[in-house]
């Protein structure tokens, strides 16, 4: 047996294919490491411990927020830890409640702002936001740019608001799954490179996008927008908050609690309208607008569901213009040219509806979509940059067919043939 | 400590956790293999990259760039072999999910049988360090001197012992062969 012969016996010995070991997917292990790297106790050469032992920046403010935290923690506990249940729903709207994760981000001083649920194909999905300190107004933003060579945002409020905000969003796992999630977010364009690792939460661990900035002017040493997804029973939760460091966002997750439904709709703020308040809200917001004959208040469907006062008035105003355009695209296809002024007469009104008034003067609010349509009713049709396209299909856009009330003659034409509403969208 | 400092030390982190997943990435299959090959249970394979890799964490500085950086893997995957002991087995989270990984996807483990069986038992009869260095040639494909950086030796003793573990295991695979025929 010479050398060579030595050799090729040794080598067919190996007990290993190489092709097993190159199909693994190690990428998809990639975030374990870094979490076992950073709980690692043993010292690392950047130490991400070492950086959360780090004093504040503002250290009398930052102790004297601590103290103030605590207490508030303690009120929090020892006033509501009694009666926390106490307070009866009816089983119908412990129901709903239900159908929502029922997770609350429990920190110091944090309170649910908004909620924001829709109905989808597959279950529910949602976003409820946490705030601290002053109530945080919606704004609106513009960008530059495109996909491929990076864009810029311009109208996002300062560092200081946005960091005292986070976004909690669910939407079922049917509609996209973990794995799915995970590698959405890998494959997003990370304006600031990519890092992702995992942290625990509730009793799961979250794949954590801890630079999940997209634009280009947005981010940097402690401007930083981290996302961590994970699976909550039928759901795909998605945490995501701007934060001066990694170790704070760390503790956001860790205030994220599981609850019960007494304790989550008692957690909603006066604003959010839950499921058995609905029709009392509706017809508060009805004061002022000027109903076609069609309509009466269970035209606006309530699909039980826990929600902001702008979704409610969403709902409520777009059905009322739904059932004008209605009545006006009837009219124009018969030539009943008394209920088509009618109805331009009525829409031409919701200059005055005050739940538009009011939503029009908010900070940076766009003309409500109700007016423009109001707008465009005279001519018969709408302006595209001076093409003229089918108003309708256009005032579509406000969900009508979503609302059960289908404008175009085809969509209507479904929705008989089917007997119920097209499902939403 | 300063904003500048701060600033520099995150950047220093994100820097040190993007060249430590570069090196993972790039050699974690590379130490996987190593371990697969010298251990009876995959999921001591799985602890042994896990823990590697942590080692390389902390002593992220001392890691050479380029090729050299597996050769510093395998040094440190060979100690850790060394001290693994199951009734200690230290599950990371990395070692859980690649021994779960390696449950479901690999299949190719199996007891090796004929000439394969002869030679790995041949191979068994050696001294350590010399068995260490002809596989490190034979199965990762290193060079000789490549061999001797993981095993911490010159590469003059790398040639000369691995000339004599090649003759001591044709001797050995000999002597089978004739006990075999007898």
């Amino acid at each position: 047996m010479n050398a060579r012969e030595i050799e090729r016996a040794l080598a067919a010995a190996d007990p290993l294919g190489r092709e097993a070991v190159e199909r693994l997917d190690f990428e998809a292990m990639e975030g374990d490491l870094l979490a076992d790297a950073e709980d690692d106790p043993a010292a690392a050469p950047y130490d991400p411990r070492r950086a959360r032992r780090r004093p504040p920046r503002l250290v009398l403010a930052g102790a004297a927020l601590t103290v103030a935290a605590a207490i508030a923690a303690a009120v929090v506990l020892v006033g509501t830890g009694s009666d926390r249940s106490s307070r009866a729903y009816g089983a119908e709207l412990i129901r709903f409640a239900e159908s929502t994760p029922l997770l609350l981000l429990e920190g110091p001083g944090w309170r649910v702002q908004n909620v924001y649920e829709t109905k989808t194909r597959e279950g529910t999905s949602g976003q409820m936001e946490f705030v601290t300190g002053k109530p945080i107004p919606y704004w609106s933003t513009r960008s530059t740019g495109n996909i491929e060579e990076g864009q810029r945002i311009y109208g996002l409020p300062p560092l200081s608001v946005l960091e005292r905000r986070v976004e909690l969003r669910w939407r079922s796992l049917q509609e996209e799954s973990l794995a799915d999630a995970i590698l959405n977010r890998r494959g997003y364009l990370h304006a600031h490179g990519r890092h992702f690792i995992r942290l625990p939460v509730l009793d799961t661990t979250a794949f954590v996008d801890t630079r999940s900035e997209i634009y280009l002017n947005r981010g940097g040493p402690h401007e930083r927008e981290v996302a961590a997804v994970w699976a909550e029973g039928g759901d795909l939760i998605e945490l995501q908050g701007w934060v001066p460091s990694l170790e704070a966002f760390e503790e956001r997750l860790g205030w994220v609690t599981k609850v019960d439904s007494s304790t989550w709709l008692d957690a909603m703020p006066a604003k959010v309208v839950k499921a058995a308040d609905f029709e009392g809200t509706a017809r508060e917001m009805l004061q002022g607008v000027t109903v076609p004959k069609t309509f009466s208040i269970s035209r606006i469907p309530n699909e039980g569901l826990t929600t902001s006062r702008e979704q409610v008035a969403g709902k409520v105003m777009n059905t009322v213009a739904c059932l004008w355009m209605r009545q006006w695209g009837d009219a124009m296809r018969t030539g009943d040219a008394a209920a088509q002024a009618e109805a331009e007469r009525a829409m031409a009104g919701s200059r005055h509806w005050p739940v538009l008034v009011r939503e029009s003067k908010e900070p940076r609010a766009a003309v409500p979509e109700i007016w423009q349509i109001a707008d465009e009713m005279p001519q018969g049709y709408w302006d595209f940059r001076g093409h003229h396209r089918d108003l309708l299909a256009h005032a579509e856009g406000l969900g009508c067919a979503r609302l059960g009330l289908p404008l175009k003659p085809e969509k209507q034409r479904r929705q008989r043939e089917h007997g119920v509403p097209p499902p939403p969208d | 400590m300063g904003p500048g400092q701060v600033e520099m030390e995150a950047l220093g982190q994100e820097m040190a956790q993007a060249r430590f997943a570069r090196l993972y990435r790039e050699e974690g299959r590379a130490i996987l293999a190593y371990a697969l090959r010298r251990v009876d249970d995959p999921e001591d394979a799985a602890d042994v990259v896990a823990e590697t890799f942590l080692v390389a964490w902390r002593r992220l500085g001392e890691v050479p760039l380029g090729g050299g950086a597996r050769l510093w893997l395998y040094g440190v995957a060979r100690l850790t072999l060394a001290n693994l002991h199951r009734a200690e087995r230290r599950r990371t989270r990395l070692g859980r999910r690649l021994a779960e990984t390696l449950r479901t996807e690999l299949s190719t483990h199996a007891a090796p049988a004929g000439e394969a069986a002869e030679v790995l038992r041949a191979i068994g009869e050696l001294g350590e360090d010399d068995r260490e260095l002809l596989l490190l040639v034979s199965w990762e494909g290193l060079a000789p001197s490549e061999a001797a950086r993981v095993l911490g030796i010159s590469a003059l003793a790398a040639r000369s012992r691995l000339h004599r573990a090649r003759r001591r295991l044709r001797h050995l695979m000999e002597e089978r062969e004739m006990e075999g025929l007898g």
